[in-house]
């Protein structure tokens, strides 16, 4: 093939200033953990709403590694060439994504010396039990796959490929199905979160790894062709109009629902909560804005601008995760139909606010600021970037 | 040549050696099968919505607090530790009191009824726990097993009864006394309502009939609105009630089958 790799050099002061700067924020992300944990109720988290920023950092992360997988087995797949060249750094960021996503639970979960017992002990009526074991094959077939790339071995790649989108579909399906399956709430219970979870999966995954390599090769002074981008690019609007179907799908057949038109009102209608802002910041400026970006033919051809829409897109599919999982905690449930509720001694029957507090997003901004660190240390240790990445790749 | 000590010391550990796993293995096939239990006995609880709406009028009334906990709640914590901590979002609560109303009348009537965890049949809990630390006895029990508990607080995202507590902190911390015969649970695990599963194991052994500390305290102190009993028994007093009244389950369209029983809703 035509596609060289090549690892870069790696000494420049840019170069160290950024891995310092990246191994910091992955630090403070840990302490910030450690804190919580030591000193207690440093979280926003509440019995009424148990599961926060930190848990929506599993779904977003494991998203966004199994869109980032997707887009790089598609060459291998489809057996499109020209898009080759980003295979490897795509099969990279991946694998780095689901350490993220697996790190999300042991700092989410309550007694992490007990972790092990989600390996050891299987609940087969458990969708998380199932996904305990997804996670770490998973992360054994994307290394694979990169093994396999490394080796330029041209039918195992293939191979590996296939096997590894199945893979990735199979699951961030089940990570959709841990919150979708819950039918004790309303607002979680839907058919349609885990193909959602899918769609999300592939733009956010795409959407941020557009800007990546658009960063990556702007810093190492290598060549990359727009056009090239381009169909990348459209992929991603056209998926991102996808998933805003999905969204209006969803909130309709909710809200033509009697029983769940208070909650529904509560949910797009009230401004005063983070539930509506992370519902309609992600559909104008995580869905409308960058997917005009694309197909705005001044835009959509220049690499700063669709790299600006990939973050806008990736950065909003957190707040999509903290709309699936939030509202559902936040609004009371009816324990028995028609009649008020309030509980005397617990928050049960209220509605109860969720803020999360800097050191849960601390949390989040460290596991990203350590797959960056992954990625950059990755750069330098392994030939995971092309020398150029242009149109003509293809006829060669 | 071995001195006379060091002979009785080694025939000694080996006659405890091989007596004492005997003796652990011979009380074992006394306890009956899991099959035996669950055709015999079912757990369960009726809840007087009239009797406990005159319990907490009359205690409202008397202290002037509206949110008075009633003596089957004041019984449940000390019984089981359940701490108290004063930011109510951490608090852990197995048994709590909600204030009832219908939504339709002006002015209508307010009921109290308590809220605990209904051990259903078919619980949810159960269902999604990853490591099978949520568990159903055989009687109907639905319990937690504190070293296989990974706190990942997915039981208490599917539990449709908000029974589920987190140890955000560590329940000693919130503890005036302790009370030995119940487990002790640390931070970072999910707790929830027993049934009192240690004064229940602990009657049966006996040949008794089990009363959990609400129930006690109930009947001692309050209106004797909360009746358990053995729903499988014929002749027990819960499965006469349940026979002879039109008892409600709270959200029984979910098919948890809960083993709470709510009666008389709207009064005598």
């Amino acid at each position: 093939m035509a596609v060289e790799f090549k690892k870069i050099e790696g000494d420049s002061i840019q170069y160290i200033a950024l891995v310092i700067i990246l191994a910091v924020v992955t630090g403070a992300g840990f302490y910030a953990y450690v804190l919580d944990h030591e000193i207690g109720g440093l979280n926003g988290l509440s019995n009424r709403v148990p599961w926060g920023i930190v848990n929506a950092g599993i779904p977003y992360f494991i998203g966004l590694s199994a869109g980032s997988l997707i887009v790089s087995a598609l060459a291998g797949v489809f057996n499109i060439k020209k898009y080759k060249v980003f295979s490897r750094i795509a099969a990279y960021m991946a694998a780095a994504w689901i350490i993220a996503a697996i790190l999300s639970i042991a700092l989410d979960i309550g007694k992490l010396y007990h972790f092990m017992n989600a390996v050891k002990y299987f609940n087969p009526t458990s969708i998380f039990s199932w996904n305990a074991f997804l996670y770490s094959s998973y992360f054994v077939i994307c290394s694979i796959y990169l093994l396999v790339q490394f080796e330029e071995m041209e039918r195992a790649t293939r191979f590996m490929a296939g096997l590894a989108v199945f893979w990735a579909v199979l699951v961030h399906s089940g990570t959709g199905a841990i919150y979708s399956f819950m039918y004790s709430k309303e607002l979680y219970h839907s058919a349609l979160t885990p193909p959602m979870f899918i769609v999300c999966a592939i733009t956010s995954g795409l959407g941020l790894l557009l800007a990546t390599l658009y960063f990556t090769f702007k810093f190492t002074n290598r060549e990359l062709d727009p056009s090239l981008i381009r169909g990348l690019g459209l992929i991603f609007a056209g998926l991102m109009m996808v998933l805003g179907y999905f969204l209006a799908v969803e909130g309709l057949e909710k809200g033509y629902i009697p029983g769940l038109h208070k909650a529904v009102q509560f949910v797009f209608l009230n401004p005063g909560t983070g539930v509506f802002w992370s519902f309609w910041l992600l559909v104008v400026f995580g869905i409308a804005i960058p997917t005009i970006i694309i197909l705005y033919p001044k835009t959509g051809y220049d690499l700063r601008w669709i790299s600006v829409a990939g973050i806008l897109h990736a950065a909003l599919v957190f707040a999509e995760r903290f709309y699936l999982i939030i509202p559902g905690q936040v609004f009371p449930e009816e324990y028995l139909p028609g009649y008020e509720l309030e509980s005397l001694h617990t928050l049960e029957g209220y509605v109860v606010s969720y803020t999360p507090t800097i050191f849960e997003w601390l949390q989040i901004i460290g596991l990203i600021a350590m797959v960056y660190l992954i990625f950059v240390v990755g750069v330098k240790l392994f030939a995971l970037i092309p020398e150029r990445a242009v149109e003509e790749v293809v006829e060669e | 040549m071995m001195s006379r000590r060091k002979f009785l010391i080694l025939t000694g550990a080996v006659a405890a050696g091989t007596i004492l796993p005997t003796q652990i293995s011979a009380k074992t096939q006394f306890v009956e099968a899991a099959e035996e239990i669950e055709a015999k006995r079912r757990w369960g609880m009726a809840v007087d919505v009239a009797k406990c709406t005159e319990c907490m009028e009359e205690l409202i009334a008397k202290t002037g607090n509206e949110k008075v906990k009633p003596p089957c709640v004041v019984a449940c914590d000390k019984e089981n530790n359940v701490p108290e901590f004063k930011e109510k979002r951490f608090d852990p609560q197995w048994m709590r009191i909600a204030k009832l109303k219908l939504e339709k009348p002006v002015n209508a009537k307010e009921f109290y009824i308590p809220l605990l965890c209904n051990h259903c049949e078919y619980p949810p809990c159960v269902q999604v726990c990853l490591t099978k630390a949520s568990f159903k006895r055989p009687d109907g029990i639905v319990e937690i097993d504190m070293h296989r508990c990974i706190g990942c607080r997915y039981c208490m995202i599917a539990c449709p009864y908000g029974a589920r507590s987190f140890n955000f902190l560590d329940p000693r911390e919130g503890l005036e006394e302790i009370n030995p015969k119940v487990q002790m649970r640390t931070e970072g695990v999910v707790e929830k309502c027993t049934f009192c599963v240690h004064r229940v194991d602990e009657a049966i052994a006996k040949g008794e009939e089990p009363v959990p500390a609400c129930v006690e305290a109930c009947h001692k102190f309050g209106k004797g609105a909360l009746v358990f009993g053995n729903v499988k028994d014929p002749n027990s007093e819960i499965a006469k009630i349940l026979r002879e009244n039109m008892p409600v389950q709270l959200r029984a369209n979910l098919g948890t089958d809960p083993h709470v029983f709510y009666l008389k809703l709207g009064g005598e």
